[in-house]
């Protein structure tokens, strides 16, 4: 930028500070215009609630009584000496990692499968898609019906393969899968999905490159396809992980936590002490473990791409 | 240009969505439930006597249909009261909603709640004692059925009235009940059904084809009928007091009972929907709701059998469903009208309506003896055992009924003796303990409330 | 003005490497044979259900193909809750509802990656944090905030409190950072604003991944259950995910064909707006978080 000779230095710095400052005062203007509704919505009705359910953990309060007790940390020391909450988050640690791997790893193999010139690969990706749009309740009572070992389709195959069906959901070892089966079958599409675009996305000049090295089709595997999907894979573990914490509607459908308590999760207990116990200190407490959980995950989870992920 | 005017058009959908939420906003239907009867009130400006009461209610499907047509001949019967009647979800929903409604002033002036339900909103003192109103409608307390109106009298006043009352019931397949070689009628008591039961079981090879019983889970109410079975053994889960009682011998033993059924005797199983096991054949017997008795009548491809609970040492039955309520945060010109619903609602002929429709109980004496109710009787005599028994029962626990999630806590404690199988006086006694706990605010509160 | 090409990755038709190896093809066929039969068939079965009475749905053992159809289902659930009324009532708060949160994802993406804002980068994991808090605890809150605004029962208080948008604008703001930053240079050397460069240029480049994720809203929208469920009051503003819980029965025995008709219902619209839109969706979610 030519400065012009004419004006004193510092007034020319002024004049360039001034412009910048001004322009840049305009884009932040326009950047709270732009971005200011989202976050004041989101301020009053996510961040709010937030709030005043952390202060809610600290109460004790029927959700009627016009007083509310505090009791400090009191709720807190409940739950966390009370030996069913360990099993509350045991299941939810069980549920949400087993369902994150099953449906980032079985997605990623039907993706594989539908990346193949197959005739019919359109229909059957809406189809593996389909599920994805159905309402978790209709769906919990669809597979009610499908786990019943005496009459179900399930039963159907297991029996064809020789093998007896376990009561699957008024068994406590069995519950827990059930669900997980359930809650993948209902999102894996979803995973496939994205998976196919990152396949399709990986140019075709590395896998060449690699056959010209030699290379197995494990190696390639290994070595373009998966660092050239690690992008994918970190959004896709990422947002199932928190999807993962959060399921609710499946559970409530298909166990109501049970059977006694084998698929009460973090959210389903929060559902019970809340919805049904009215007890809403120690609903709180739920809550804020679990927010505390998965802000805790995704942090971790950020640092971590910072260094393994390809971007490219 | 194709770009501009794809921009254009998602300018003007931009601006047209806008318009269209504030000319909405504008002309959103006023919310009858925003306000209580005032802005009803002026909503049914032109008649300036009439007033509107809003009614939650809990019932859907064929029920709900049967209770339209009850409001619907109440409003076309008289000048004074409009009801405004809304569907609310569950029991538990519409509890919950009350409870939403009643924090943000918007609670409607009477409602339906369930017999797990009414006490908390009586122990904060949201509900209205009925009993001058009842005089004032001139209703006979006393036809009403004992035990269904009992339950919802606190220090002497009515709290709750009996409208949708159900009870347990023993119900049996008489095919299989023949093919057994067994009377056509049900166990006098669990020690006759227990010779009864393995002829009635049938094996698929090594499997359990059919059960003589059925045990639902938790969340299908398994606390709600084994609350009789508990009585029968001469145990209980509470005293009115709030002593628990659960884990006593006698409680114990009728535990040992149903463990023991599933697991040592191998007649019963529990089940995920005992009424589609019994209309499907997967099970000869079981104890269900008399509200499941219509259903069954529809879906079951043979006959079936009703017989009053087995006995042990004793009788024993207890009540459920739900009942109406006024709230006390109710207009006082909706509540005379309110009452009047109720009364209605509840009296002989109307009860005699909805039972006939629903399967739920009459809750009057009188009901029963009238024409139609006996000529009722002759077309389904099923409904004739239940009514019959109706005499019989007593007003639910202290346990499973005023403390917060009692049911589910006890029946948590049922699933793992009967899904699980561990062992009775271990399980009771932790149930107890966490009973004895939850019921201490209750206590407490309730030493606020009556003193 | 410049002329921009943008071109759309490579398809890679093949299998790197495999040529005309029939085995692997076979196995190709058969595995997504395995894969519609796991996935398709409780689909399947959902459907015939709701063609079946219910005396046929209890049979057992259970029929693939319904022994004797009926259509009454439908005539029966349609005709026990008003779903007409619950159609329009779902399709104002679907529109409204997606609208919003497309409104908002479009232009806060915009705004996170293209203006300049002091401590930005906080803001946006403000934004994302708040995926973190559970629909349940919300529920009362925003029920008391509602209710204090006057708005239970209506439309607005079923669509403002989920008007807000997170997944979408993160979903937007990875597309958006994958656009060249020569075209916007060039629309700011042409002397465009911000918006006009928003409206102009991103717009038209982000279609895909616009449309998908509106895609992805107007399911959410449409299923949307438990909040319309708490904050409506009256049957004229319910809807339609609450028509079919009006089918299932408290204390009897529950008419499955009829809920599984209703079902239908209910989900029929959502599947033809999928089809019609399928190729949008893979092109649009999956380049958002490729570029990721």
């Amino acid at each position: 930028m030519q400065l012009s000779n004419s004006l004193p230095k510092s007034e020319v710095i002024n004049t360039r500070r001034r412009q910048t400052s001004a322009s840049e005062r305009r884009e932040w203007l326009l950047f709270a215009l732009l971005v200011g509704p989202n976050l004041f919505l989101f301020g009053l009705f996510t961040y709010w609630p937030l709030i005043y359910n952390t202060y809610l953990s600290f109460v004790r309060w029927d959700m009627l009584a016009p007083v509310k007790i505090w009791v400090g940390l009191g709720n807190y020391r409940f739950l966390f000496a009370s030996p069913g909450f360990a099993k509350i988050l045991s299941n939810t640690v069980v549920f949400t990692f087993a369902s994150v791997l099953l449906t980032c790893a079985l997605g990623l193999l039907i993706a594989l499968l539908l990346n193949q010139p197959l005739a019919g690969r359109n229909a059957a990706r809406s189809i593996v898609f389909s599920p994805v749009m159905l309402s978790g309740a209709a769906i919990g009572i669809v597979w009610i019906y499908i786990f019943d070992p005496r009459y179900g389709l399930l039963d159907i195959f297991i029996r064809f393969v020789g093998l007896r069906s376990p009561n699957w959901l008024l068994d406590t070892n069995w519950a827990m899968p059930a669900v997980i089966i359930v809650y993948v079958w209902k999102n894996v599409g979803y995973a496939v999905v994205i998976y196919l675009a990152g396949l399709q996305a990986i140019p075709r000049e590395l896998y060449e490159a690699a056959l010209v090295d030699g290379a197995s089709a494990w190696a390639r595997f290994r070595r373009v396809t998966i660092p050239g999907l690690s992008p994918v894979i970190f959004f896709l573990v990422l947002t199932t992980i928190l999807a993962g914490f959060q399921t609710f509607d499946v559970i409530k459908v298909m166990t109501d936590g049970g059977p006694v308590d084998a698929t009460t999760t973090l959210i389903y207990y929060l559902y019970q002490e809340g919805f049904v116990g009215f007890n809403a200190g120690r609903a709180g407490v739920a809550g804020v473990v679990l927010f505390v959980a998965m802000l805790a995950f995704t942090i971790v989870q950020m640092r971590y791409t910072e260094r393994n992920v390809n971007y490219a | 240009m194709k770009n501009v005017q794809l921009t254009r058009r998602q300018m003007l959908k931009g601006f047209g969505a806008g318009m269209g939420l504030i000319a909405l906003a504008a002309c959103a239907p006023v919310a009858p439930g925003a306000a209580p009867a005032a802005s009803g009130d002026s909503a049914a400006a032109p008649s300036t006597e009439k007033v509107t009461a809003v009614f939650w209610s809990s019932f859907t499907g064929k029920n709900s249909e049967t209770e339209t047509e009850l409001v619907k001949r109440f409003n076309e019967g008289q000048e004074d009261v409009a009801l405004d009647y809304q569907f609310q979800g569950t029991y538990e929903e519409t509890a919950q909603k009350v409870t939403a409604a009643l924090q943000a002033g918007t609670a409607p002036d009477f409602t339906l709640l369930s017999d797990v339900w009414w006490f908390k909103f009586y122990l904060n003192q949201t509900l209205l004692p009925l009993d001058d109103l009842l005089t004032a409608e001139n209703v006979d307390l006393a036809d009403y059925q004992d035990s269904l109106i009992n339950e919802g009298l606190r220090q002497g006043q009515h709290w709750w009235m009996p409208f949708a009352r159900s009870t347990p019931l023993f119900y049996y397949n008489k095919e299989k009940w023949a093919a057994a070689g067994l009377p056509d009628r049900g166990p006098e008591t669990w020690d006759e059904f227990m010779e009864w039961a393995p002829k009635l079981v049938e094996m698929d090879g090594t499997e359990v084809k059919t059960s003589a019983f059925a045990h639902p889970d938790g969340a299908s109410y398994i606390a709600w009928l084994f609350q009789g079975v508990a009585w029968q053994f001469g145990g209980s889960y509470s005293d009115p007091d709030f002593t628990m009682h659960l884990a006593d011998e006698k409680t114990v033993a009728a535990g040992q009972f149903y463990k023991d059924s599933v697991h040592t005797y191998n007649w019963a199983r529990p089940s995920k929907d005992i009424t589609a096991d019994f209309v499907g054949g997967f099970t000869a017997a079981s104890m269900m709701s008399t509200g499941a008795m219509g259903g069954v009548k529809t879906n079951a491809t043979f006959d079936f059998g009703t017989a009053f609970l087995p006995k042990k040492e004793q009788f024993g039955c207890c009540t459920g469903g739900a009942g109406l309520a006024i709230l006390s945060t109710s207009a006082e010109e909706t509540r005379a009208g309110a009452m009047k619903y109720i009364a209605f609602a509840s009296s002989p002929e109307q009860t005699t309506f909805w039972a006939k429709n629903t399967g739920y109980m009459p809750v009057r004496k009188s009901a029963l003896e009238s024409q139609e109710m006996q000529d009722y009787f002759t077309e389904f005599p099923q409904f004739k055992t239940a009514t019959d028994q109706l005499a019989l029962t007593k007003p639910q626990d202290s346990a499973r009924v005023f403390v917060p999630n009692g049911d589910q806590i006890i029946g948590k404690g049922l699933e793992r003796i009967t899904v699980q199988s561990e062992d009775v006086a271990t399980v009771f006694a932790e149930v107890q303990t966490i009973l004895d706990e939850e019921a201490i605010p209750v206590v407490e509160a309730l030493q606020a409330v009556e003193g | 003005m410049q002329i921009i090409t943008i071109s759309k990755p490579q398809v890679i038709s093949r299998w790197a490497g495999q040529r005309n190896n029939w085995f692997a093809i076979g196995l190709g066929y058969v595995g997504m044979l395995l894969c519609l039969l796991i996935i398709g068939l409780p689909v399947y079965w959902m459907i015939i259900g709701a063609f079946k009475n219910t005396q046929e749905v209890y049979r057992i053992p259970p029929t693939w193909i319904p022994a004797e159809p009926t259509l009454a289902n439908f005539g029966n659930a349609w005709n026990s809750a008003p779903f007409g009324r619950y159609y329009i009532n779902t399709l104002i708060t679907t529109i409204f509802g997606s609208t919003f949160e497309i409104f908002f994802a479009v232009t806060s993406a915009y705004a996170f990656v293209f203006l300049r804002f002091p401590k930005k980068d906080w803001l946006f994991l403000v934004l994302l944090a708040t995926l973190m808090v559970p629909g349940q605890v919300t529920i009362l809150p925003n029920f008391l905030t509602v209710s204090r605004l006057g708005w239970v029962n209506s439309y607005q208080g079923i669509v403002i409190p989920g008007a807000s948008v997170a997944y979408g604008t993160f979903l937007l703001r990875q597309y958006y950072r994958t656009l060249p930053i020569e075209i916007l240079d060039a629309s700011r050397v042409d002397g465009s604003g911000h918006l006009r460069t928003l409206w102009a240029i991103v717009l038209p480049l982000a279609k895909p991944a616009i449309v998908s994720f509106a895609l992805l809203s107007i399911v959410s929208k449409w299923n949307d259950f438990l909040w319309p469920l708490i904050v409506t009051n009256t049957r004229d503003m319910r809807v339609l995910p609450i028509g079919i819980y009006w089918l299932l029965v408290e204390e009897g025995t529950i008419d499955w064909g009829v809920v599984m008709a209703g079902t239908l219902f209910v989900v029929l619209p959502v599947v033809l707006v999928f089809l019609y839109a399928q190729r949008y969706i893979v092109d649009g979610i999956a380049a958002g978080a490729v570029k990721g």
